[in-house]
């Protein structure tokens, strides 16, 4: 890990930084960082499949990873990411390059969306359970230098926060706990939980260097 | 135990963002979001940092996800910028394969930002063939006039079908007595010939102004001013340099009226 790689590529576009590369059919040299994204998408909005072809190539992997954390369940993480995936495609139209990255805009469906399944699914009972005895680990099987990089200073900047911030924030992220869940599991007051991960996200929005 | 009321609603940007709330808590943290102009803004940078946390879980996709993926994208529909399903209170009538509804005038902020936002892209699609610094001037004016149809208190949009290929996005604003025109998807013409706009009133089409050509098939957003009551707006291919009265079928058309 190198400090010295600029932040974020390509200066203040604010860009979702190089992506899971895929060399397969449908995949374009450009469209390496989240403005060519950005232009992907407003090609997908025209039914462009070769973009849609290439947005997948740079956020598949993503999309399924979120949704693997969250929802543990491989078969039902898949089944997840294929409609995130297929809203991307459905719903290209609707993203606002103003108001964010394309990266950020799939990402945050995707997250979103596997949340949602997970609590139309279980009683939140039972979910702290699980959350409680799953273990925090992120596994990455990142494919390229660049979102190993990525990947490597995500953690740095987490490694920044409070002990208290880290937790909460991993527990809500990555395991799609609600604040009163996280508080329950923690033993913290709510109140407390919902300050943390505001202060926590807003270091870690400086930390990445995000708009 | 439920104190949302009771607490600043400001200290639920963390939450909001890391998807946290329940589903009561975050209808009532959108419609805060939809009054404060600098938390919406806080929450969208907190979400660009939360959507970063999923670098650390990149996985490779198994094999036949692309195809599958692909395969239900091709057969799948998408739709146009922010659609929203026709307003009951504010009927249109378009051309004949059109389908369209304005949204009402009850629609709230969040649909003229959506709408804003759907022409921004197509401001800076159209912006990457603009070369010259006058083009820029012209384009800077332009889209400052655009920002004050969409700015409207009774600004509504609706897309509409061309006949013949492609569709349309109209943000209309009755107290400006004007709207903002994009399309996407027409058929290209031969360069002797343009896409006019025109109104056409109780005395007769009046000419509207020429479309620009469209760059990746998206044409830059255009106002039109001067709308009368009665007025429809309607589109037709004409030699390129404007004719004052159509001279072939209208691609599209849309009644005004409210």
């Amino acid at each position: 890990m190198t400090d010295s790689q600029p932040w974020p590529p390509g200066g203040g576009h604010g860009a979702g930084g190089p992506g899971l590369g895929e060399p397969g059919p449908g995949g374009r040299a450009d469209g390496q960082d989240g403005g060519d994204l950005a232009v992907l998408l407003g090609q997908v909005a025209r039914g462009d499949e070769v973009a849609y072809g290439a947005v997948y190539g740079q956020l598949a992997g993503h999309v399924l990873g979120v949704a693997r954390s969250v929802l543990r369940d491989p078969a039902q993480a898949e089944e997840v990411a294929q409609e995130v995936l297929l809203e991307v495609w459905r719903d290209a139209a609707r993203f606002d390059a103003a108001r964010g990255t394309a990266k950020g805009w799939v990402l945050t469906l995707a997250h979103r969306r596997s949340v949602d399944r997970v609590r139309s699914e279980q009683a939140s009972a039972d979910r702290e359970q699980r959350a409680a005895r799953a273990d925090i680990s992120y596994d990455v099987v990142a494919e390229t230098v660049a979102a190993r990089l990525d990947a490597e200073r995500v953690r740095r900047c987490l490694g920044s926060l409070t002990e208290l911030q880290q937790e909460s924030i991993t527990l809500a992220y990555y395991r799609g706990c609600t604040y009163r869940e996280v508080a329950a599991l923690l033993k913290v007051p709510v109140g407390t939980v919902k300050t943390r991960m505001r202060d926590g996200l807003i270091r870690l929005r400086d930390c990445l260097g995000v708009d | 135990m439920f104190r949302f009321r009771r607490t600043d609603p400001h200290t639920l940007a963390g939450a909001y963002a890391l998807d946290a709330l329940g589903d009561a808590d975050r209808a009532r943290f959108e419609r805060h979001l939809s009054g404060c102009p600098s938390c919406a803004q806080e929450a969208r940078g907190l979400q660009e940092a939360t959507s970063r946390l999923a670098d650390t879980l990149a996985t490779a996709p198994p094999p036949g996800m692309r195809e599958r993926v692909m395969a239900a994208a091709a057969r799948t529909r998408q739709n146009p910028p922010a659609a929203e399903t026709p307003h009951a209170g504010w009927p249109a009538r378009v051309g004949s394969r059109g389908q369209a509804g304005w949204r009402g005038r009850g629609a709230r902020r969040w649909g003229m930002l959506v709408a804003a936002g759907a022409l921004g892209i197509a401001l800076v699609l159209g912006g990457l063939a603009f070369r010259t610094e006058q083009q820029l001037n012209q384009m800077r004016d332009g889209s400052r006039a655009i920002a004050a149809v969409l700015n409207e208190p009774d600004a509504a949009m609706m897309t509409v079908t061309a006949t013949t290929r492609g569709s349309a996005t109209i943000v209309m604003s009755h107290r400006a007595r004007a709207l903002v025109f994009t399309a996407a998807r027409l058929p290209a013409l031969p360069s002797s010939q343009r896409y006019e706009l025109w109104l056409m009133g109780l005395d007769g089409p009046r000419a509207a102004g020429m479309l620009p050509p469209a760059r990746s098939g998206m044409t830059v957003p255009v106002i039109v001013s001067g709308l009368r009551s009665g007025d429809e707006f309607a589109v037709s291919a004409e030699p390129a340099g404007g004719t004052r009265h159509p001279t072939s079928p209208m691609i599209l058309q849309v009644d005004l009226s409210s």
